[in-house]
């Protein structure tokens, strides 16, 4: 019987899911993927874990929840860096050891090894990963053959992104709906915008309200990271930076279909409290501004609540649609 | 120029010294109230971190008492103040607000604004003999009032009078602030230590309940944030040491400077946390378990509200706690936190380390008790 390797649906999942996926299968082993955030998987994580971290990680630790038990080995890399001198968020920097010492995982179970670009680049990204690979096959050449073949499906799976697939559509199959005319920039970490129980159904909500949705993840990376450097000092989280990017790019490129944006962001989410602050003002600081929404949620939010947000965001981009008005205050935050 | 700089502790003490010195008019920023933190808290990003919105509150009132310089330094991440500075620039600058902003940044964002910006803040030149003689003179200071306030914390629970203490302690760090030279500190040093040496003591009939304190370094040592909870636990009769300090701080992010004590702490975390999580989120795991080896009773954790670091750092102390069977307060500080339900958890903290010490003590005399 095949090894059996578990990787929670949470945090960076989304993002490198493929890779992950190809990478392991490539070298044997049998993937087991914790099933779609549900009612009990958020529950279980509320219970067991920290109570003052963030959403998307006490999901994240639902997840572990639901799967450790079934696989021989859990996998959580240690993300600390996927982009040249940047970092990820400190809770990801430190989510193995969190999952060690919160539910006494065996540390030979638990499969963390560091990848870190932040100083070696691309020497650090292979070197995590040969890392990683020597746990179940010795033989560095053939680590790096299927890292090969795992780096090739990351980039389809890149691509097939910007062409308007959530992150969800693509790992369940389910076809993206696109409305062309009029659409709405969703900003957000990945793990917030992709997975469709912890925002409610945000995508499909406001499709029905008749917008198409733009995440970051759609957008062209060369032109997010050539509109980061108008900020003085980028941050140093990647993904936080690709939202700012994305936002810089729409307001300065002025896409006229793009009418709004709407940034996700989970209450106790540090990286995004400061750089939220970031793009709100540099919105603000445009002469010809764009509506924008800040919408916070986290295991207390309601749906009604939501929904009744979404619908007074767009009542008011129609609003400005329609009486042309430029120098409306920019934003109203939640 | 009219140079400002944020409050941290007695950081305005060496700082008000170092800047005159080198020829650099300042503002010294003025003392830290509940009217700051409203500021803050009013202009700052709502979910930001406490220390942001305290040193914007900070910046804020220096600058209406005619500042125009504002010093600042920055980071590298992942932890946010190394952002700080970027969002109280463009805060200020909303706001109307004529500052310069100098923000020394590490040299991997740029060689040359980093030595800009050092050299406006050592005022012309870097490497002279006198920037070098009283860069030293105003890091002895700090030292020595960390060197106070360590005192502070350990005698609280064991003189007679803690108004005596306080006194001396307050005056020591007033003097300070009129020091011009090395033999001036000398003096108010010597005499500060023989005051401290004939301070008299309190008899103490059992063994002193001692706590250490870990966390965030604005929150763990800024007495007027945290609600001098040094003092309270002083008050109720514990030795409390502090693991925090500004010096440490400074000297941690060199390689060869770094103190046995930090090195020692790090070590000890690395079956707990493997790695550097941005921050002081190692530190403080680190410092709780040698804390526990020491023979500490319990530890207190302070940290500013949605602290990245200091989160994954409690989700880990859990662990600490039940392996070491060591009691750990986490108190999370922001502008919402209340002085009454504070001192109430403090205090019955103190009462559980209490009970348990006296249990201990029972079950060790009945273990002799048989055993003989």
């Amino acid at each position: 019987m095949a090894i059996r390797v578990g990787i929670p649906r949470g945090l960076l999942f989304y993002r490198f899911y493929v890779l992950w996926k190809t990478f392991l299968e490539e070298l044997g082993l049998e993937v087991v993927v914790s099933p779609p955030t549900n009612k009990l998987v958020v529950q279980r994580g509320l219970t067991y874990g920290v109570e003052e971290i963030c959403f998307p990680v006490k999901v994240f630790l639902g997840h572990v929840l639901a799967i450790k038990d079934r696989v021989d080995f859990l996998f959580v890399p240690r993300m600390v860096s996927f982009y040249r001198g940047e970092y990820n968020c400190p809770k990801i920097l430190g989510l193995p050891d969190l999952v060690r010492n919160l539910f006494g995982i065996q540390p030979e179970r638990l499969v963390d090894g560091e990848i870190n670009m932040r100083d070696a680049g691309i020497r650090g990204w292979r070197k995590g990963f040969l890392e990683l690979g020597k746990t179940w096959e010795r033989s560095e050449r053939k680590i790096l053959r299927a890292l090969e073949r795992a780096e090739k499906a990351h980039l389809f799976y890149r691509r097939e992104l910007k062409k308007g697939f959530l992150p969800e559509n693509f790992i369940d199959q389910k076809p993206p709906s696109l409305l062309e005319e009029k659409k709405v920039l969703l900003l957000g970490h990945t793990y917030l915008t992709g997975d469709s129980y912890i925002n409610m159904g945000i995508v499909q909500k406001i499709n029905a309200l008749g917008y198409g949705v733009i995440t970051q993840d759609m957008v062209d990376e060369g032109k997010v990271r050539k509109y980061l450097r108008l900020v003085q000092k980028p941050s140093f989280w990647t993904i936080s930076n690709e939202i700012v990017g994305a936002a810089l790019l729409y307001l300065k490129e002025k896409d006229p279909a793009v009418k709004g944006y709407i940034h996700l962001v989970s209450f106790e989410c540090g990286p995004d409290s400061l750089v939220g602050e970031l793009i709100e003002r540099w919105i603000k600081r445009e002469e010809k501004t764009i509506p924008y929404l800040r919408l916070e949620i986290d295991e207390h939010t309601g749906e009604a609540g939501l929904v009744t947000r979404l619908e007074a965001f767009v009542d008011m981009m129609e609003w400005r649609q329609n009486h042309h008005e430029s120098n409306l205050s920019a934003s109203f935050t939640s | 120029m009219k140079a400002t700089f944020p409050h941290l502790l007695h950081l305005d003490v060496a700082l008000g010294i170092l800047y005159p010195l080198l020829g650099i008019e300042i503002v010294p920023p003025p003392p830290l109230t509940q009217k700051t933190i409203e500021i803050g808290v009013k202009l700052a990003p709502q979910n930001a971190c406490f220390p942001l919105k305290v040193t914007l509150g900070n910046f804020i009132e220096s600058i209406e008492k005619g500042a125009d310089t504002l010093f600042m330094a920055g980071g590298v991440g992942p932890c946010r103040f190394g952002y700080y500075g970027q969002i109280q620039r463009l805060i200020l600058e909303d706001l109307g607000y004529k500052v310069q902003f100098v923000l020394i940044d590490h040299p991997r964002y740029g060689v040359k604004p980093f030595l800009e910006a050092l050299r406006t803040m050592a005022g012309g030149r870097i490497a002279s003999l006198r920037v070098a003689r009283v860069a030293a003179l105003a890091w002895k200071i700090l030292r020595f009032t960390e060197d106070l306030e360590t005192q502070r914390r350990a005698l609280r629970c064991q003189v007679e009078k803690k108004e005596l203490l306080d006194r001396v302690i307050d005056g020591a760090i007033e003097r300070l602030r009129r020091v011009e030279s090395v033999d001036d500190f000398q003096i108010v040093k010597r005499e500060t230590e023989e005051a401290l040496a004939c301070l008299p003591l309190r008899r103490v009939n059992s063994e002193l309940i001692k706590v250490g304190i870990v966390g965030e370094v604005y929150v763990a040592q800024e007495t007027q944030i945290n609600f001098n909870v040094e003092k309270i636990l002083g008050d109720l009769g514990v030795y409390v040491h502090n693991s925090v300090s500004t010096v440490e701080y400074v000297l941690h992010t060199l390689p060869l400077t770094r103190s046995r004590e930090k090195l020692e702490a790090w070590e000890m975390a690395r079956p707990y946390l493997r790695r550097f999580v941005g921050g002081e989120g190692i530190d403080s795991v680190g410092s709780t378990v040698r804390y526990a080896r020491k023979g500490f009773d319990g530890v207190v954790h302070l940290y500013p509200f949605t602290c990245m670091p200091e989160i994954v750092a409690k989700g880990i102390l859990n662990k600490v706690s039940k392996d070491y069977d060591l009691p750990i307060l986490h108190l999370a500080i922001d502008e919402h936190s209340g002085e009454a339900g504070l001192v109430t958890r403090v205090e019955a903290f103190v009462d559980v380390l209490e009970r348990r010490k006296k249990a201990r003590k029972i079950s060790e005399v009945g273990d002799t008790w048989i055993s003989s």
